[in-house]
This record gives C-alpha cells, structure tokens and sequence, in this order.
C-alpha cells in the first residue's frame, strides 16, 4: 500500500504536482480524519434532510392553514439566505443561548449544527421538489382511484405518493449532489472535515494546487457516488414508457 | 318494461359556479341493458357518468342505483361501498402508470374488496386473455398503445365484478385504427348482458349495440327511445341535424393527446 | 433592554450598511465576470471540434461539481497580492480574488444554462432555417441565440441570487463584507441580546435581497413557460 503511495507520488512528480505531503504520516492522517468527517457529515445530513423534506412536504401539502403557513415560510427563508448565515445564526447565536442556559450540558458539537442546520436547508429543497412531484399527479388519475372505490388513504399511499416521488426524484438526486458540496461549509466553524484539513496543511506548505485538486477529486467522487446511488434507485422506481 | 330500472335519475340538477351543466336529466337504465348517451361536446354527457359514480354530486334531484340512493350518500365509506359495484372507464384511460398491467388489474380487489391474492390473480389473468391481451401481463401502461391501455382499463374495471360499467367516451382520444379493438370489447360485454352506460361519439356503434339511445343537449335531454326510433326517425329536429352532422364526419372527434405526466421538476437545486 | 440593542444595531448599520454594499459588488461583479466566461465556454460546447466541445465540457464538470467554498480558497491562495500590468503593479485585493472565486462557479452554470436553452429550441428550427440556406454561425446568431436568451432568463436570475449567497462565504477568507462587520459588531459589543439581534438581521438582509428575485424569477418563469 505504501510502496504503491511512493510510486504514484513519484509519478505525479514527473508532471511537476508535489505530493510529497502525502508520505508524511502527519499530513495524510490529518487528511483521512478529514475525508472520514466529510464522509459522516454527508450521510448524517442525507438522512437528515430527506426526513426534514417529507415533514415539511406534508406540512405544505396539507389542507390545515395553521401548518402550511409557516412550513412555507420556514422553506422561502431556508432557500432565500446563505447557509453559512444560517450555521452562524445557529452555531453562534443559538448553541450561545442553549450554552447559558445549560452549561456544559449543551449535548450539541459543531458537527451536530452543521448536520441540522444542512439537514434543515436541503430539507427545504427536497420539500419543493416533492410538494411539485405530489402536484404533477394528474387529478384524472386520482379520480380513477377513487372511481375503484380507493379510501383517501389508500390514493394517497398507492397511487399519488408512489408517483409523486417517482417524478421528484431527479430533482432529490440534484439536491443530495449539492449537499455534498454544501458540507465543505463546516470548516467555517471549525469541524475538522477535508476542507479544513487542507487549509491546515497548506497554510504550512506550498501545494495548495496538488490539495486542492485532491479534495476537488474528493468531492466529484462522493458526487459521483450519490449521483449512481440515485440513478440506482431511479431505474428501480422506473415507469417504462413513461420519461427518459 | 315492467321491471324496477336498475338506474334512476329523476330532475338532476348540476352547475359549476355559476355554469349550469345539468338542467333536470330523467333517465333509466334497466338491468342487462346498454343505453348510449350522445349529443354535442358540452352537452353534459360526461358529467351524468360522474354524478353516477359520485365523483359529481347534483345540487338538486335524485339517482337511484339498486338500492342505493347515490345523491343521498354520505361520507367516503357509502360512496366507497357506491364505486365497488360501478365500474367506470375513462377517455383517457387513467391506468396506474408505476404498476404493471396485471397489478394495475390486481391492486383495487386486493387492497380494496380484500380478495385473495392468488384468486384475484387468476380472475385478472382470465380478464386480460378476454380483453385479447394475455400476454401483456408483465408490460407497463407506458409501453403500449392507446388502444391497449384502454382494453386493460375495461379489464380494470370488470376486476372489481361491478353491477354495471360506465364508459365515458372510451375512444375518443384513440388513433382511429385502434377504434374498432376496444369497440369489440365492449360489444361482447354487452352481449354477454353486462349493464353498460356509455357517452360515445362513435353514432354507428351507438346505434349497434344500444338498447336505448338518450340525446342531450344545452344540459337537457332532448329525446330519448330505441336505437332504431332514434337513429331512424327521431322526433325532434335538433336530434336530426345532429345526427347529419355526426354521421356525415363517421363519428370520429379529432382525438386529443393523453396527458405527459412526465415533467421537468425543480430545475433549481443548486445553493450555498 | 431591547430598545437598548436596537440603538446600538442603529449605531452599527452604517457599517453593515457598508458591509453588504461589499456584498453586492462582488456578487455583481461575479455574475457579470462568469456570464462573460460562461457563454464563452457555452459557445464553445457547441463547437464543431472534438477536442474544443470536451475541454468546455472539462471546465463545466470541473467547476460545476467543486463547493464554491473550495474554490474561494483556492482563488484567495493562489493569486498574488498584487500583479504587473506593463510596468505597474496593481493590486489585486481580497474582494476581488473571491469575485473570481465565484465566477468560476457561475461561468460554468451560465454555461450549463446556455446548452439548456439551446437543446430546448426544436431541432425543426436548425432544419428550418438550413433549408433556407443559413450558415451554421447564421442560424446561432439570428435563429437560435434570439430564442434563447428569453429561456435563460429565469434561470440566470436565480443564479445570480445563488452567487449573491455565495458572497457570504467571503468572510471566511478575510473579506470585510456584511457578515466579518456583523462578527465585529458583535464581538466589540458583547452582549448576547445584540449578538441574536444583529445575527438574524444580516439573515433578514440577505433575505431581504435575494426573496425579490426569486419571486420575480417565478414570474417571468410562468410568463415564458413553454
């Protein structure tokens, strides 16, 4: 494994990209730790969020004016102000507040803003998504459901959600990829992620090109890893004959 | 006929806003029978179907059918145990398009009537080879034609073993060739005694297979008797200047093209 | 105690004030700068060379897929602190290294724009207009880009407020913009009441901006619907 590292390092010297940070135990552990949080940070706020968009999806697409007023409120704020405002309102501002009041008992790290304040804004995105998805089923199509003698219910878990979803989809896939980008954003705050690794290595060093094409590499793998998890899923919910 | 008509409306009132659509419709369908409802587009025709099967409710007027006062219904669980015994099948057939054709016939017995799955699965295998179309079990609605969905969408609805079966202008948004395919279909359930409603523009067809023809107008019907009074020798003049029209252009409407539910969806993902 | 936090918020809004001016430069600067680059790269994924369509498509993957955040780093390390044009040296400041930052970005999702319009014009409107004998820059110029640019709006504007959020992101790298004078502010002050208040006025600031283009984007999106 190491004798490979040599190798490879050695060959990207030959094209004048100094790798040589990268055989220095130091740098590269900092590095993995890095690429590992960015890993965590990433599934959390995956998970995360698509809960956030479901609820608040319901929420906007429910016939009680009480719960749909300020679910669309929270969704116009969440995509219409920068994320790193909103980790500030909340890392700095609100973990403020929570630490007078409890102390050493705050049970929230940065890691943990950074997820819910992630999870909360592509949350607000996969909501839109999803509340077009649930408007882009044809009422022809609920009102065959209901000409079979569908309860409410029943339309709505075997027919409107099952296509609702189907035709969100795309759109959930674009959001995750985003998120992905979106988690470079907890180095602001400190979370030792990979961004944060690489600005510790190359405020010591000179390589911040040969860093800055690693972590660009990182990102467009996990990128590239969401993007075929999603098409993965998207070939499984396929409609044949129906879209692309 | 002596008999209790099956299907009652008496003096069925309907408007949307401020629109009336249905201007007092009397009409009575008998069991086994297949009664045709035609007239200019507008004229309300589909708008009985719906009222039928609850879709619509009338704002004045009653509909009886069997024994159950439709107008009367109550909350879902009445208009649920109202669709188990009515089927319906619409123009633009309206299958499930992430089903599969046979679950598409498999998931209202199963999940609605409760029926056993293995049986129900024999029943919708039967359905389909009678509907010519046995071996598209396993196809989805999207990868056939007009004509086929529109078979399996009959097949659908006898799934559910109704008492009768609605047909709201069933061909008018096929290609012309495959007009004659669901035709069949039909004229088979007629002849096997099946109680048929249908709203068609297809006049020739109409006049086949019609026991009693009802034509409608501005909301009201005009007149209504057999195939044969109707189609032959109609009492009224705006019946016999309509039927000219209908048949002079062979009864076909320029069809409309089925809804693309596909859609292009949140393009804006991107956010920092 | 609250009209106390709101006199000192008033004592600080000229220097906010100042700060998101700073904001909004770059983020004008930026979408002007990468809509330049982005319909250069965009004319040129349309190129009828190999070679020149996949180094486009290089330039769109490559900025289109990096965290803007990665990429503001990288323009605020790499570029000097100053750069010789002829014989003097101007300088070439922090804003302005992020402006960059984000026009890389922008240019390659101004690019990504511009095909999308082009794909939806009909491909009938290419045969139209060569069965009438139009060269192939011809039919861009007059046919096809006229035809665009209404389609592009909407999403062009929606960038713009992406990038104009992107501005925040210059704080990080020392930047004196909206969000570093809200920092001092609250830093210099010390009091958690003003801290909470002029936090969630820099949010209500940036809302304040980029909630009117995004409604207004909604409607030319619906005026133009195709």
């Amino acid at each position: 494994m190491s004798e490979l590292l040599h190798v490879l390092v050695g060959q990207l010297a030959r094209l004048g990209l100094n790798y040589s940070f990268l055989l220095e135990s130091h740098a590269s552990g900092k590095l993995l730790d890095g690429a590992l949080t960015t890993l965590w940070l990433c599934l959390w706020s995956i998970v995360g969020s698509l809960l956030v968009g479901v609820l608040l999806a319901a929420a906007v697409t429910s016939a009680r004016r009480w719960l749909q007023w300020p679910a669309r409120a929270f969704i116009e704020v969440t995509r219409n102000t920068p994320t790193l405002v909103q980790l500030y309102c909340a890392f700095l501002v609100l973990n403020m507040l929570i630490n007078q009041s409890l102390g050493n008992a705050n049970p929230m790290t940065p890691f943990a803003w950074v997820v819910l304040v992630i999870s909360l804004h592509k949350g607000a995105f996969h909501a839109e998504a999803l509340r077009a998805g649930i408007e882009a089923v044809p009422a022809v199509t609920l009102e065959a459901a209901s000409s079979l003698a569908f309860s409410r219910r029943q339309q709505l878990f075997q027919v409107q959600l099952p296509l609702a979803v189907r035709f969100a989809l795309p759109a959930l896939v674009n959001n995750l990829i985003d998120l992905v980008k979106m988690t470079a954003v907890a180095s602001a705050i400190a979370v030792n992620d990979i961004t944060y690794a690489s600005i510790m290595i190359w405020t010591q060093g000179d390589n911040v090109i040969e860093l800055m094409i690693l972590i660009l590499a990182f990102y467009g793998l996990l990128s590239f890893a969401v993007n075929c998890a999603g098409r993965a899923v998207e070939a499984r919910l396929r409609m044949p004959g129906y879209g692309n | 006929m002596p008999s209790e008509p099956l299907i009652q409306l008496r003096d069925v009132h309907l408007a949307f806003a401020d629109n009336p659509v249905l201007r007092g419709i009397d009409l009575d369908v008998h069991k086994g029978q297949a009664v045709s409802i035609i007239g200019p587009s507008g004229s309300g025709k589909s708008t009985i179907l719906r009222c039928l099967t609850g879709l619509l409710r009338p704002q004045l007027g009653s509909i009886r059918i069997g024994q159950t006062q439709v107008d009367q219904l109550r909350g879902e669980a009445e208009l649920i145990a109202l669709r188990k015994q009515v089927g319906f099948v619409f123009q633009q057939y309206n299958l499930f398009p992430h089903l599969s054709v046979l679950e598409n016939l498999l998931i209202a017995p199963t999940k609605v009537l409760g029926r056993n799955r293995n049986e129900a699965r024999e029943q919708a295998l039967a359905l389909l080879d009678k509907v010519r179309l046995g071996h598209k079990a396993a196809a989805f609605p999207g990868e056939l034609s007009g004509g086929q969905q529109q078979r399996v969408a009959i097949a659908r609805a006898l799934a559910m073993r109704p008492e009768l079966i609605l047909f709201d202008e069933v061909t008018s948004a096929l290609d012309p060739e495959m007009v004659g395919e669901v035709l069949a279909v039909i004229r088979e359930l007629t002849e096997e005694g099946m109680t048929c409603v249908l709203v068609t523009h297809e006049m020739r067809f109409a006049e086949e297979i019609s026991d009693q023809v009802y034509f409608t107008e501005h909301g009201r019907i005009v007149e209504h008797g057999s195939a044969a009074q109707i189609f032959g020798d109609p009492v009224h003049e705006r019946t016999r200047t309509f039927l000219q029209h209908a048949l002079g252009q062979g009864g076909q409407r320029p069809s409309r093209p089925a809804p693309d539910v596909y859609r292009n969806l949140g393009r804006y993902s991107l956010s920092v | 105690m609250a009209t106390e936090h709101l006199a000192t918020l008033w004592h600080w809004a000229p220097t906010l004030g100042m700060g998101l001016l700073q904001n909004i430069q770059m983020s004008v600067g930026a979408i002007g700068l990468g809509t330049l680059l982005g319909l250069l790269v965009g004319l040129l994924l349309l190129s009828p060379l190999a070679p020149v369509r996949a180094l486009a498509r290089l330039w769109v993957q490559v900025f289109r897929n990096a965290p803007w955040l990665v990429l503001i780093y990288f323009t605020s390390y790499v570029f000097p602190f100053d750069i010789q044009v002829g014989s003097t040296w101007v300088a070439f400041p922090d804003w302005l290294k992020v402006t960059v930052g984000l026009a890389l970005p922008a240019s390659a999702n101004v690019a990504e724009i511009f095909r999308g319009a082009v794909a939806s014009i009909p491909a009938t409107q290419w045969e139209a207009a060569r069965s009438l004998a139009f060269s192939r820059g011809q039919i861009l110029r007059s046919i096809i880009l006229p035809q665009c640019l209404r389609r592009m709006l909407p999403p062009w504007m929606n960038l713009y407020a992406v990038v104009t959020m992107g501005t925040a992101l210059a704080s990080l790298v020392g930047v004196h913009d909206l969000i570093d004078s809200a920092q001092i502010a609250a830093n210099t002050v010390n009091r958690s009441g003003f801290t909470v208040l002029v936090y969630f006025s820099v949010l209500a600031l940036f809302f304040a901006y980029c909630y009117p283009i995004a409604r207004l984007t909604q409607r030319l999106e619906r005026r133009y619907a195709f």
